[in-house]
C-alpha cells in the first residue's frame, strides 16, 4: 500500500518534470517576456498606465517618436513645418506605411484618431487635446494641426497620439454607446484587438493573464537584429512567482514593483542583473501652505533643515539621489544649480524661532498622511516624525488609503499638513511638471497639496510653456524653480529610480540610457534584443 | 413531489437572501471613499469626462434611485460596464467564472478524496502513529492559509523540482482552444487535444492543491472524529458480532453515516473556496473571478464588485441547497423531516 503510494507520487513528480521540461515555444524563436501590474488596457484612446502604455507603444505608431535626449524624432511624419506664430503645424506622412491588416496609412487616419481621442476624453487626451483647435487632412499624406495658443509641449505630446486605422475601427464599432453618433467608437472591440501599424500586433489577449504580441513582419521601421518574434506581457507581480520564473529562465525582464529585498534576491540568481533606470518620478512631501502651522514660511524652512535627506535616500536602492529642487533631474529644463536643503539642526531651530508658532509647537502638530497601498512610505513618515522631534515639532503620522488621500486633498479643509506622494511627469520637460505640481489649476487635486494658488507663479509657468525657444524657456523654468525653493512649499526627497531585474542575455537599450524615459518606451520591443531558444 | 416543494422553498429563501445581499453590497460599495467615475477615467481626465460617466452611471441620483436602476438592469443580466476592464461586467464574469469554477471543482475533488481518505485512514488506525501523523497534518493544514501553501508549492515544485508550471492555465507552446465551457480541461478535450488536456491538468494541480489543503485537513478531522464516534455505536458492535467482514463494516455501515457532517462542511468549504481563492489566483496568475473581484475592489469598480459578490452569493446558496439534498440522500431521517416540513 505504502509502496504503491510512493510509486504513484514519484511518477507524478517525474511526469511533471517531463512536461515542464518540454520546450516553451518553437525552437529557434525569440521571445521577450515581461511581468507587469495589471490591468492592461490596449485601446489607444483609453489606456495610460504603465502596462497599457508599454503595450500600446508596440502596437501603434505615432507621428513623432521620443528620443533619449528628451526631444522627438520623425516617425510616421518624416518632416513638419511650423508657422511663424507657432500656431500651425503641417506634418508630411511617410509613404508605404500599412496597418496590420495591410491597409495603407492615410492622413485621414490621423484625423480620425485625434477626433476619437478628443471625444472619448480619456487616456492621454488631457495631454494632447486641450490646446488643439483643429486637425485636418489636406491630402492623403498631409495633416495640419492648428493650435489655440503656441505651446512648447505640443510636439512632444504627440508621442501619445497613437494612429489607429479608421476603416477597421469603424467596421468594429457598435451603434449603441456613450459617444452619440459614434456609438461605442470601437471601444469594445479595441479592448482585445488592435488597429495599429506598430512593430507588434495582438496575437492573444486572455484578459487578466497575459498579452501576447507577434512581430509585424511588414513594419516599415528597423528592428534590432535580435528583436523578439513574440512579446508576452504577463499580468503578475507576485514576488515568489516572478522570482521562480526568473530562476527558471521563463522571464526576461521583471516588473518594477518588487520589494527591495526581492531585487537583492533576484540579483543573486545566476545570469540575472538588476537595472536601475532613471525615471521622471519623484517622491514629494507636499506641504500645505494654507494650513497652520505649515502656512508659516519659517516653520516650513525649519522642517526643510530638520529632515535627514541622506538617511531617507539611504533607505532606497543604491544610486538613488536626493531631489535637486521641485522637478526630477531627468527632465529637460531642470536647474541642477539650485540650493539643496540639508539637515542642519541649528538652522532649523533658528528658523523655528522666527516662526509665528515658536513656543506653541505642542498646540500645533503637523499631520502627515501617507498612502497605505505603498507600505514603504511608512518608514519615511516615521523618519520624518523622529527628525522633527529633534527640534520640538510634533508630528502625527496617519496611514490613509489612496482614495481617501485623493478625497482629502480635494478640499482645503480636509487637506493634511503634509501628503506624501510620488508624482510622475508625462513628458520629459520641467515645465509640465511645474504646471502639474504648482499651478493653481491643480490645487485641489492629489497632485498639489501645497495649495499655492499664486497668480504670479501661474503666469510665469504659462509664459514659460508658450516660449518656443528652448534656451529661453529653460531659463524661465530655472527662475521658477529658484523661487519655489525659496518658498519651500514641498520637501523634495528623492528622484525615483525604476528597478527591473533582467536576464543578462537581453540586449536592453534602456540599461544604456538609449531610450526615452516617457512611460512605456523602455519596453519598445523592436529595439530590444533577446537570445534564441 | 415533497422534495420538489423543499427545493422550491429553499430557492425562494435564496432569492430573498440575494436581494438583501445586493442591497447591502450596493450601499457599502457606494459609501467607500473616492469617486468611482473619477477612478474609472483616471486622475488626469478632464472634469467633463467624469461628469459624463457620472451621468451614465446615475451617480448624481439618490441611492434608492441608483439602486432601482441597478436592480432593473441586473434582472436582465446587465451589470453595467466594468470600470477597470472597460467591458460589460457580465462578459467579464462569463470569462473569469469558469476559471475559478475549474479551480474550485478540482480543489473540491482533492478535498473530498484527500480529506475522506485521510479521515478513514486515521479512524482505522485510531491512536496509532498514523492517526497522530494525520492529526498533525490536519492541525497544520487548518491553521495555514492557502496562500502560504501556494508559495511553498511554487518554491518546492516550481523553483526546486521544476516539476510544475507556476503561472497560467496552459503552456506557451499551445494556443488556447476555442472556448466552449471556459473550463480549460474540458475545452481541450472537446477540441480533441489530449496533449493540451494533459498540459491544462498539469497547470491546474498546484493551485488546486494549494487551495484544497485547508479543506483536506478540515474534512479529515471531521471524518475521523465522526467515524470514531460511530465506531462505539451498538449497530457496529452488532455487525461485528454477526461476523460481517471488517471491510464491509467500515465501508458500508460506518462510513456512510459518518460522512454526513463531512459532506455538510465540504459543501460550505467549496462555496467559500471561491471567495478565498484570490491570493492563490494571484500567485499562480490564474484568471479567475476571485482575482477579478479583488481588482474590482482595489479600483472601486462598483459594478464589478456588486456583480461578483452577487455571483458568489448565488454560488453559496446553490451549493447549500445541493448539500442539503446530498445529506438528505445520505440520511433517511433528514429526508423524512424535509418532506414533512415541505
Amino acid at each position: 500500500m505504502r509502496k504503491s503510494l510512493f510509486v504513484t507520487l514519484a511518477s507524478l513528480v517525474c511526469a511533471g518534470i517531463l512536461l515542464t521540461s518540454l520546450p516553451a515555444a518553437a525552437a529557434g524563436s525569440r521571445v521577450l517576456r515581461v511581468t507587469f501590474a495589471w490591468p492592461n488596457v490596449i485601446d489607444p484612446a483609453i489606456g495610460n498606465d504603465y502596462a497599457s502604455s508599454s503595450s500600446i507603444v508596440n502596437l501603434y505608431d505615432t507621428l513623432v517618436f521620443p528620443n533619449a535626449k528628451g526631444g522627438v524624432d520623425p516617425w510616421l511624419a518624416t518632416s513638419w513645418n511650423v508657422s511663424p506664430d507657432g500656431l500651425t503645424y503641417t506634418f508630411h506622412l511617410r509613404g508605404g506605411v500599412t496597418f496590420h491588416d495591410g491597409t495603407p496609412l492615410k492622413a485621414s487616419d490621423v484625423v480620425f484618431s485625434y477626433n476619437r481621442f478628443k471625444t472619448i476624453g480619456r487616456g492621454f487626451a488631457y495631454l494632447v487635446t486641450p490646446n488643439i483647435a483643429d486637425v485636418t487632412a489636406t491630402d492623403s499624406r498631409t495633416v495640419v494641426f492648428k493650435l489655440a495658443q503656441a505651446s512648447a509641449l505640443f510636439l512632444p505630446s504627440l508621442v501619445r497620439l497613437y494612429v489607429a486605422e479608421e476603416s477597421l475601427v469603424k467596421k468594429n464599432t457598435k451603434a449603441e454607446g456613450p459617444y452619440g453618433a459614434n456609438g461605442d467608437y470601437g471601444t469594445t472591440w479595441l479592448q482585445t484587438h488592435d488597429a495599429g501599424s506598430g512593430p507588434y500586433m495582438v496575437k492573444e489577449f486572455p484578459l487578466e493573464q497575459y498579452l501576447l504580441m507577434a512581430r509585424n513582419t511588414t513594419w516599415w521601421g528597423k528592428f534590432n537584429p535580435n528583436a523578439p518574434d513574440e512579446v508576452r506581457f504577463i499580468g503578475t507581480t507576485e514576488g515568489v512567482t516572478v522570482r521562480t520564473l526568473m530562476q527558471n529562465k521563463q522571464l526576461e525582464i521583471t516588473d518594477q514593483w518588487q520589494t527591495f529585498e526581492a531585487y537583492q534576491a533576484l540579483e543573486k540568481i545566476d545570469g540575472v542583473k538588476v537595472a536601475a533606470l532613471p525615471s521622471m518620478t519623484s517622491f514629494y512631501y507636499m506641504v500645505n501652505t494654507k494650513k497652520a502651522p505649515t502656512d508659516d514660511l519659517h516653520f516650513r524652512l525649519a522642517m526643510e533643515y530638520a529632515f535627514d535627506y541622506d538617511a531617507a535616500v539611504g533607505l532606497e536602492w543604491p544610486g538613488t539621489k536626493q531631489m535637486v529642487g521641485p522637478v526630477p533631474a531627468s527632465l529637460a529644463g531642470h536647474d541642477a544649480s539650485l540650493t539643496v536643503y540639508k539637515r542642519d539642526l541649528d538652522k532649523a531651530k533658528e528658523e523655528l524661532a522666527k516662526s509665528s508658532y515658536a513656543g506653541r509647537l505642542d498646540q500645533n502638530p503637523v499631520v502627515v498622511q501617507w498612502v497605505s497601498e505603498v507600505p514603504d512610505e511608512e518608514k519615511y513618515a516615521l523618519l520624518f516624525q523622529s527628525n522633527m522631534a529633534d527640534v520640538g515639532i510634533k508630528v502625527n503620522v496617519v496611514k490613509v488609503p489612496w482614495l481617501s488621500l485623493v478625497e482629502n486633498t480635494s478640499k482645503l479643509q480636509s487637506s493634511p499638513n503634509i501628503a506624501t506622494i510620488y508624482v510622475s511627469s508625462d513628458l520629459p520637460e520641467a515645465g509640465l511638471m511645474l504646471k502639474q505640481r504648482y499651478h493653481s489649476s491643480t490645487a485641489g487635486t492629489w497632485q498639489q497639496n501645497e495649495w499655492l494658488q499664486d497668480k504670479k507663479l501661474d503666469a510665469q509657468i504659462e509664459d514659460a510653456l508658450k516660449t518656443l525657444d528652448a534656451a529661453q524657456r529653460y531659463a524661465k523654468y530655472s527662475r521658477i524653480q529658484q523661487e519655489l525653493v525659496a518658498l519651500a512649499p514641498s520637501i523634495w526627497i528623492y528622484d525615483q529610480i525604476e528597478k527591473h531585474a533582467y536576464q543578462s542575455t537581453v540586449d536592453w537599450p534602456a540599461t544604456r540610457g538609449e531610450t526615452s524615459l516617457i512611460q512605456g518606451y523602455v519596453f519598445f520591443a523592436a529595439d530590444i534584443g533577446v537570445s534564441q531558444r | 413531489m415533497p422534495i420538489l416543494g423543499f427545493i422550491l422553498r429553499r430557492l425562494f429563501y435564496a432569492i430573498l437572501v440575494l436581494l438583501g445581499l445586493s442591497m447591502v453590497i450596493f450601499v457599502i460599495a457606494r459609501i467607500m471613499p473616492g469617486d468611482p467615475a473619477r477612478m474609472a477615467v483616471g486622475m488626469q481626465a478632464p472634469q467633463w469626462v467624469v461628469d459624463r460617466l457620472r451621468e451614465q452611471m446615475h451617480l448624481n441620483q439618490s441611492l434608492p434611485v441608483q439602486y432601482f436602476y441597478w436592480l432593473r438592469d441586473a434582472m436582465h443580466g446587465d451589470f453595467g460596464l466594468s470600470l477597470v476592464t472597460q467591458r460589460p461586467v457580465m462578459s467579464d464574469i462569463i470569462e473569469f467564472f469558469p476559471a475559478s469554477l475549474e479551480l474550485v471543482l478540482c480543489a473540491g475533488l482533492l478535498a473530498a478524496a484527500g480529506g475522506i481518505g485521510l479521515g478513514v485512514l486515521s479512524a482505522r488506525h485510531k491512536d496509532t502513529w498514523i492517526d497522530s501523523a494525520v492529526r498533525v497534518f490536519s492541525y497544520t493544514g487548518v491553521v495555514t492559509p492557502s496562500f502560504v501553501f501556494a508559495i511553498l508549492f511554487v518554491l518546492l515544485f516550481g523553483w526546486i523540482l521544476h516539476a510544475f508550471p507556476v503561472i497560467g492555465r496552459l503552456s506557451e507552446r499551445f494556443t488556447p482552444p476555442h472556448v466552449v465551457t471556459g473550463l480549460m480541461t474540458i475545452d481541450t478535450l472537446l477540441a480533441g487535444r489530449l496533449d493540451e488536456f494533459v498540459d491544462a491538468l498539469h497547470h491546474l494541480i498546484l493551485p488546486a492543491l494549494a487551495l484544497a489543503m485547508g479543506s483536506i485537513a478540515q474534512e479529515s478531522r471531521i471524518t475521523r472524529s465522526s467515524m470514531a464516534d460511530n465506531l462505539g455505536k451498538d449497530y457496529i458492535t452488532s455487525a461485528r458480532a454477526l461476523g460481517i467482514s471488517e471491510r464491509v463494516v467500515m465501508g458500508r455501515f460506518l462510513l456512510k453515516p459518518s460522512l454526513i457532517p463531512t459532506v455538510s462542511i465540504l459543501g460550505l468549504d467549496i462555496a467559500s473556496l471561491f471567495s478565498i481563492a484570490f491570493l492563490v489566483e494571484l500567485i499562480f496568475n490564474w484568471p479567475g473571478l476571485a482575482r477579478y473581484g479583488l481588482s474590482a475592489m482595489l479600483h472601486k469598480d462598483l459594478n464589478a464588485i456588486s456583480a461578483v459578490i452577487l455571483v458568489l452569493g448565488a454560488v453559496f446558496a446553490f451549493v447549500n441547497i445541493a448539500v442539503d439534498l446530498i445529506v438528505a440522500a445520505l440520511d433517511p431521517r433528514i429526508r423524512l423531516h424535509a418532506t414533512r416540513s415541505a
